[in-house]
């Protein structure tokens, strides 16, 4: 007990020696505080960043890598091995060769919803899927698309098919469609198109939707109600503007045809009218079948009993030559693995290979993409002050040694006197551990404050430094993309092209946007009791550090020797 | 029995350096005065740290009551059964008068009827501190004064063997001489008293005389 008075005592009596360790000790602290904290910062930031990330990715046709292998002529004989059974004409030798290009394998390259399925089981519990196909259909009678003038329709109306069917062809080419693959639809021929008025989505669950309903969605269902999910009943939504355009109401029936024949109708029950925020806003809406407007949502098990249907009504189109081609509908699919963590993802990229898909197909996830680009300042920064902890921590470790051992020197004397009176050794030690323990603390205590009430600004500050310097980078990304308006948008990733796609709105790959929205940009709480579990192990490791200087020579010491050197 | 016995006992501080005590044989009663005299330089201040035991005789040994000492703990034999005022006084700078005897009081562990500090007190009246000079750091009080506060620190803890070097060197006639009575006082109690002097009037207040010889 009286260790402790002593020890009490002995700094009130040595104010300089030891407010000189505190301001070391409090510098050193503050510094370990604001290092810690951001560090602390990123790694909550992390975490909440990850739990709130719903991890959804797709597999899509690498097409370029294909199309790269069937250039080489080398690689013909791998081409073959792909299981192409359409032997492309005999083309003459030297020269490039167009004809190396088999679009049957380029455009047909979207994997069944059976593949799609068998891939789930590389998912683990707490993944999960879901699926949407998108296929075309014409209006009937009265209906009119939004966006159409009544004399197009009812004047010729195969004419007035034809001119937008090629009309919309022209939009292709122009590269206004996106991608001609998607138009393909699964299984599609080369030159067949089947799309019409209206583009018909079915969803294989409400969580299909959930980009568009929820709450960062812009779609909400106004009058009525959604379709049944689980329903193969032939119940549609329909948009706000479409209801209004032909004076529909919740519990109408729309009749709707396969565009290649007029014969093959089904008629859809309205349960619901939506109203899409987006819809508006939208530019570019020459071709009915690209307004949103006109899009009409049903359940993949009434999309799948529309294209039965069809597939069983069989009907075939015949062209100017004769020819008879096949217009049963099919539709485009997109599929969505949902994981529960990056964890899963990652091995999901991996083993769904295990599981017979080719190499020409890759996984990918804007979600995780999105989330390891937002927090690359924040590890950036997590990075430094791990670096800058660990070079406060060992240079004041040194000076603190250092000056122990200028202090012990100073009281040698009162070791000699105190071992002579009879105090032992190890008692000495312990009263001037517990001295520099009492000192260390009380500045780690002053320091951890002043370190807490500055390490969220000084964060922020750094963070908001961090940012910029990305920033800069992407932006010298996006000059040598040779993007000059900011036009620095990836292509939408989804296969299949779901006309929804564009909505759920990806980042880009090279954001130029100067609201740098994309980053996790400020930390509200930064020292927390980890940071404070983490400064006391700072605060006993510098004092042990420092104490073991001192337990070393008073060990050494001997009385007789100090106090016979004083005389 | 005799209380301490020093057998043949000789001391070298270092390999090195000379020989500073050789064989000595000294028997220390209880309840007597004894008196170390010699020369300066011929080892009474070593004497007296072997007999603390802060040195341990280079060859002989020492017995506290036929025991030998190097095989006790000297730390317990220091803080408990022996008072020394050091020549020097090796008082704590930067603690008051009262805190140092306090301290030894803490560091020997015994138990006291009274407060600490109540006896310490008491302790620094009997050897001529006022109450001011008492709460007065021991870095702000003369030689004299220090010297009172070293010996009312050895006698704190009320040990059977009392040690001092000089312990009148620094103080008048009129001082020296309550010095001495507090000395035979003691002696009467039955401790041990081993004053080592030059002065020959204390010399002649002792029981017996201890010569050392320059070596
Ligand atoms: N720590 C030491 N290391 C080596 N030699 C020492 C040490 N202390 C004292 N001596 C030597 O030992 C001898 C005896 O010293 P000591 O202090 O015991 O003499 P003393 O009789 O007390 O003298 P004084 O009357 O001046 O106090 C001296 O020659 C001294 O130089
Ligand atoms: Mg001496």
């Amino acid at each position: 007990m009286y260790i402790i008075k002593n020890a009490v005592k002995s700094i009130t009596r040595n104010k300089l020696r030891n407010v000189l360790l505190g301001i070391i000790v409090f510098v050193i602290a503050v510094s370990a505080c604001v290092a810690l904290s951001i560090r602390e910062a990123a790694d909550v930031a992390k975490k909440d960043a990850l739990e709130g990330l719903t991890i959804t990715a797709q597999i899509s046709f690498d097409r370029m890598s294909a199309m790269e292998q069937m250039a080489k002529p080398e690689e013909a004989s791998g081409q073959e091995e792909t299981g192409d059974e359409q032997t492309t004409p005999e083309e003459p030798q030297g020269g490039f060769d167009r004809g190396g290009f088999d679009f049957d394998i380029l455009q047909g390259s979207s994997l069944s919803l059976d593949e799609y399925l068998t891939y789930t089981e590389a998912q683990q519990e707490g993944d999960s899927y879901y699926y949407s196909g998108a296929f075309s259909l014409d209006a009937t009678g009265d209906l009119l698309p939004y966006g159409t003038e009544e004399e197009d329709a009812t004047e010729a109306p195969d004419e007035g098919n034809a001119s937008s069917i090629n009309d919309r062809r022209g939009g292709m080419e122009n590269g206004q469609m996106g991608d001609p693959q998607a138009m393909g639809g699964r299984g599609g021929k080369r030159f067949q198109v089947n799309e019409g008025d209206f583009s018909v989505t079915g969803y294989s669950s409400y969580d299909a939707m959930l980009g568009m309903f929820d709450e960062n969605g812009s779609y909400s269902v106004t009058e009525g109600e959604i379709f049944d999910e689980d329903s193969e009943a032939l119940d549609c939504i329909i948009s706000s503007e479409l209801a209004l355009y032909n004076d529909l109401e919740v519990g109408d029936t729309i009749v709707l045809c396969n565009p290649e024949c007029e014969e093959e109708t089904y008629s859809l029950k309205v349960t619901g009218i939506y109203t899409n925020e987006t819809s508006s806003s939208q530019e570019n809406n020459r071709f009915a079948m690209n307004d949103p407007a006109n899009n009409i949502y049903i359940s993949y098990k009434a999309a799948e009993a529309i294209l039965s249907a069809s597939e069983a009504a069989a009907n075939t189109t015949t062209d100017s030559d004769g020819e008879e081609t096949s217009v049963v509908l099919s539709d485009t699919l997109a599929f969505t693995y949902t994981f529960a963590n990056v964890d899963h993802y990652n091995t999901f990229a991996e083993r769904v290979y295990d599981l017979g898909l080719s190499e020409e197909y890759r996984v990918s996830s804007e979600d995780v993409a999105a989330f390891e680009n937002s927090i690359t300042p924040l590890e950036t920064l997590s990075g430094a002050a791990f670096w800058f902890f660990v070079i406060v921590l060992a240079v004041g470790a040194v000076i603190l040694v250092t000056l122990n051992i200028f202090n012990l020197r100073e009281r040698k004397y009162e070791v000699g006197v105190l071992t002579a009176i009879g105090m032992k050794k190890s008692k000495v030690a312990v009263q001037f551990i517990f001295e520099l323990f009492i000192v260390t603390f009380a500045a780690i205590i002053l320091g951890a404050g002043v370190g807490a009430a500055a390490s969220v600004p000084v964060t922020n500050a750094l963070l908001a430094d961090q940012i910029e310097k990305t920033q800069q980078s992407q932006e010298t990304t996006n000059e040598r993309f040779g993007f000059k308006d900011g036009r620095g948008e990836a292509p939408a990733g989804d296969i299949g092209g779901d006309p929804n796609a564009g909505e759920k709105g990806s980042g880009g790959r090279f954001d130029r946007s100067g609201t740098a929205q994309n980053y996790v940009n400020s930390v509200s709480t930064a020292t927390n009791i980890h940071v404070i579990l983490q400064l006391i192990c700072v605060g006993i490791l510098l004092t042990v550090i420092s104490g073991l200087a001192a337990l070393i020579s008073i060990m050494r010491y001997e009385p007789l020797k100090i106090l016979s050197d004083r005389t | 029995m005799s209380l301490l016995k020093l057998e043949h006992v000789s001391y070298q501080y270092d390999s090195a350096s000379p020989v500073v005590l050789k064989d000595i044989d000294f028997e220390f009663d209880s309840g007597k005065i004894y008196a170390i005299v010699g020369k300066s330089g011929a080892g009474k201040t070593t004497l007296l740290s072997i007999l603390s035991s802060l040195a341990a005789p280079t060859e002989g040994t020492i017995l506290l009551n036929g025991e030998d000492i190097t095989k006790t703990d000297k730390y317990k034999f220091r803080s408990r059964y022996v008072g020394v005022i050091f020549q020097s006084f090796n008082l704590l700078p930067h603690l008051t008068a009262l805190e140092n005897v306090i301290l030894s009081m803490n560091i020997s562990g015994k138990k006291f009827d009274r407060k600490e500090k109540e006896m310490a007190m008491e302790l620094l009246k009997k050897v001529g501190l006022s109450e001011e000079e008492a709460h007065r750091r021991v870095l702000k009080l003369s030689g004299g004064q220090q010297q009172r506060v070293a010996i009312a620190r050895a006698l704190s803890y009320d040990p059977g063997i009392i040690l001092a070097d000089e312990p009148t060197g620094n103080l008048d006639v009129d001082t020296q001489q309550e010095i001495i009575g507090i000395f035979r006082m003691l002696a009467k109690e039955g401790k041990c008293v081993i004053l080592v002097t030059h002065s020959p009037e204390v010399a002649k207040s002792a029981d017996q005389i201890y010569e050392l010889k320059k070596q």
